[in-house]
């Protein structure tokens, strides 16, 4: 009986089930592939020089990987809310549904996993070629396949995916069933106390990074640096819905003046629901503080030791974090067309009121606009403050270098990314049969 | 310019294909005066709900036509259609007609915005004070219980001054009482503003509001009773099954 609803579940949620499948797979690969080439360099004593990136750039990919993976499962499970309240209504208990969540979540984690431990060896191949290519390591770091790096990548996979489908499960089943079907879009709390006490630690333990930076050795300025901007964007994440909150009424009310109609429907859906406007802002505000950090502490560091590099070499720093990046720019993608995709009632609901085609695009593209707004302006607040603390190790200083054209270029494919997982998602709300049959 | 506010040729609408092809609406003629209340009754699958949504614009029947203020509506492009039923229809669902993140007032201007245009507040405050619901302007409608968010609905398309109201089963999901006071507030205003009004219900005590009551029966109408009583329509109803 489980096996068969669960099965309907994945065929009725395709989209979500899909992108949740994606998430899992990437951060697999990613995870799995990173460690294939730390071990592999970890061999050779002439690559000790380049080691130190590439554990940093795993390290990267690892965090990036349990941050998107946990945000999309929950997303997946909050989004059948509806599905599960309805279980419980008919007699289902608590616990039922409970493991119905787990054994949706462990088949997403088992099938994502297998394959993301095959795209880790080909993903580890290509990467060591381009460490060659670009001259970062005198030698070629070896791929060789062992089982360590694929344990590593299994277990992260499988834990993370069901310890947030869990979770996600414990907040969707807890409700008694009539609530979450008469609740539709109001929400009852803006932040649970745990959230609240987690994201306030979090950011904390990035500020405390933050002042260490200049203080510890050389070497470690770097990642203790990268580690404050992990930090402050958990912290950020979790305490995101009342910023976004603010800022959604702010840049939202901006819209609402240009474009009354579609404008104002935007605004108040930010505002009435802040947590799914922040599900879709944090990858955003992820890929835009780990690449800045990454990137422009390299330059700097460059910078304060007089370095200019030229030809494949300036390749080396973006290269390594660009896989990380690509993993949560795709992310973007994912999420906002999760979100999106919640709203087609609604977008049918105002087409039998008379909204126009163009205004329901409008619309869509204003929310998305002021959603990635949001992302972009908390991502690179939280990369200049550890960029400003790496400056300050450097040169002594509250500098950093940093490239106008390599952040705008960033900002642009996240906003890209975002609307086109928007309007995807809902044009088919928008485009198609007004009645649903 | 005739004194019909909706007016139906012909109107067939078919679903699917082939073998499991069924025909909702044959051949369907019917004039709704303008200031006329009228219900449309039958049993479920008679076509009474696809006769509602072609006649509103929300679905294109196969052939016929349907005029709203004279205007073949079965012509017209996505767009004018969309401002078709923002400037000159009205829609009540059984339930949820309410966009769930905007509170009672700013749903009631909603049409008005979309169509950049800038409603009178004191007539959106004397609206919403008209259907009850005074001092729940600011309320989501997660916070009104089913009957005021109807009422919502209908100070919305009020608001507009439609050439047309339609209602599919409006009382549907509410208790009787409730269902009486909705009932109530529409048959007012057809009294009140001469609005034409046109509603799908299966409940004969909703159906004695109406001016005259419409019977489908496998998508075509079988009957007109004009200002029936509940026992006629009762009547009516039973001696078909």
């Amino acid at each position: 009986m489980t096996l068969v609803l669960a099965w309907n579940n994945v065929r009725a949620n395709r989209m979500s089930f899909a992108a949740s499948i994606a998430a899992v797979v990437l951060a697999v690969t990613l995870v799995g592939g990173s460690g294939l080439l730390v071990a592999g360099a970890g061999s050779r004593d002439e690559l000790n020089g380049v080691m130190g990136l590439l554990v940093l750039s795993a390290a990267a990919s690892g965090f990036v990987s349990v941050f998107v993976v946990a945000s999309m499962l929950s997303l997946h499970v909050l989004r059948q809310r509806r599905t599960w309240a309805l279980l419980r209504s008919v007699g289902m208990t608590p616990r039922q549904v409970s493991r119905l969540v787990t054994a949706e979540a462990l088949v997403v984690a088992v099938l994502a996993s297998a394959v993301g431990c095959v795209l880790a060896v080909p993903y580890a191949a290509a990467m060591a070629a381009f460490v060659r290519m670009t001259g970062l390591a005198s030698a070629s770091v070896p791929v060789e396949v062992t089982m360590g790096p694929f344990i590593l990548a299994l277990v992260v996979g499988l834990a993370v995916t069901l310890l947030a489908a869990r979770l996600a499960a414990r907040k969707a089943v807890g409700v008694g069933p009539l609530e979450v079907l008469r609740e539709s879009a109001a929400q009852r709390r803006l932040l649970s106390w745990p959230r609240a006490v987690f994201g306030v630690v979090a950011l904390a333990g990035g500020i405390v990074l933050l002042y260490l930076v200049p203080q510890v050795k050389a070497a470690a300025a770097v990642p203790t640096g990268l580690g404050a901007t992990m930090a402050l964007c958990v912290g950020a994440s979790a305490l995101g819905p009342v910023v976004l909150r603010g800022m959604g009424w702010l840049l939202g009310a901006a819209a609402a003046r240009l474009d009354p109609g579609a404008g104002m429907l935007a605004r108040s859906s930010l505002v009435a629901q802040p947590r799914r406007a922040m599900a879709a802002a944090s990858p955003v505000m992820l890929t835009v503080a780990l690449a800045c950090t990454f990137l422009f502490a390299v330059a700097t560091g460059d910078a304060a030791a007089g370095v200019t590099r030229t030809g494949p070499s300036a390749w080396a720093a973006p290269m390594l974090v660009g896989s990380a990046v690509a993993y949560t720019v795709i992310s973007v993608l994912n999420t906002t067309a999760m979100t999106m995709a919640e709203r087609t009632e609604e977008i049918r609901l105002l087409r039998t009121l008379g909204a126009k085609p163009r205004q329901l695009t409008r619309m869509v593209c204003w929310e998305t606009l002021t959603v990635t707004c949001a992302g972009t302006l908390l991502g690179t607040g939280i990369a200049a403050a550890s960029l400003t603390a790496l400056g300050k190790a450097a040169t002594g200083e509250p500098w950093f270098a940093y490239s106008l054209p390599q952040y705008a270029g960033l900002v642009l494919v996240c906003t890209v990314s975002g609307l086109a997982g928007g309007l995807a998602a809902t044009r088919r709300a928008r485009r198609g049969a007004l009645l649903p049959d | 310019m005739d004194d019909h506010a909706v007016l139906l040729e012909e109107v067939t609408r078919t679903y699917g294909k082939g073998a499991t092809e069924v025909a909702a609406l044959r051949q369907v003629s019917v004039a709704f005066p303008r200031g006329s209340f009228t219900a449309v009754m039958g049993p479920s699958g008679s076509g009474k709900s696809t006769l509602l949504q072609c006649a509103s614009g929300l679905d294109r029947p196969d052939s016929g036509a349907v005029r709203i203020a004279g205007q073949d509506i079965t012509r017209l492009g996505e767009k004018e259609l969309a401002v078709l039923r923002r400037d000159q229809v009205g829609i009540i669902f059984q339930a949820f007609n309410l966009v769930p993140s905007l509170t009672a007032w700013q749903n009631v201007i909603l049409p008005s915005k979309l169509a950049r245009r800038r409603p009178d507040p004191s007539r959106v405050r004397e609206l919403l004070h008209r259907v009850g619901l005074a001092g729940r302007e600011r309320h989501r409608p997660a916070q009104l219980s089913g009957g005021q968010q109807q009422r919502v609905a209908i100070a919305r398309a009020l608001l507009g001054r439609p050439e047309v109201l339609f209602a599919d089963e409006p009382t549907g999901a509410l208790d009787r009482s409730t269902g009486h006071e909705v009932l109530a507030l529409l048959r007012e205003a057809v009294d009140a503003f001469g609005q034409t009004v046109v509603m799908v219900t299966h409940d004969p005590q909703a159906a004695v509001q109406a001016d005259s009551v419409l019977f489908l029966t496998d998508g075509q109408i079988v009957d007109v009773l004009d200002r029936p009583s509940a026992d006629q329509i009762g009547m009516r109803l039973g001696g078909r099954r």
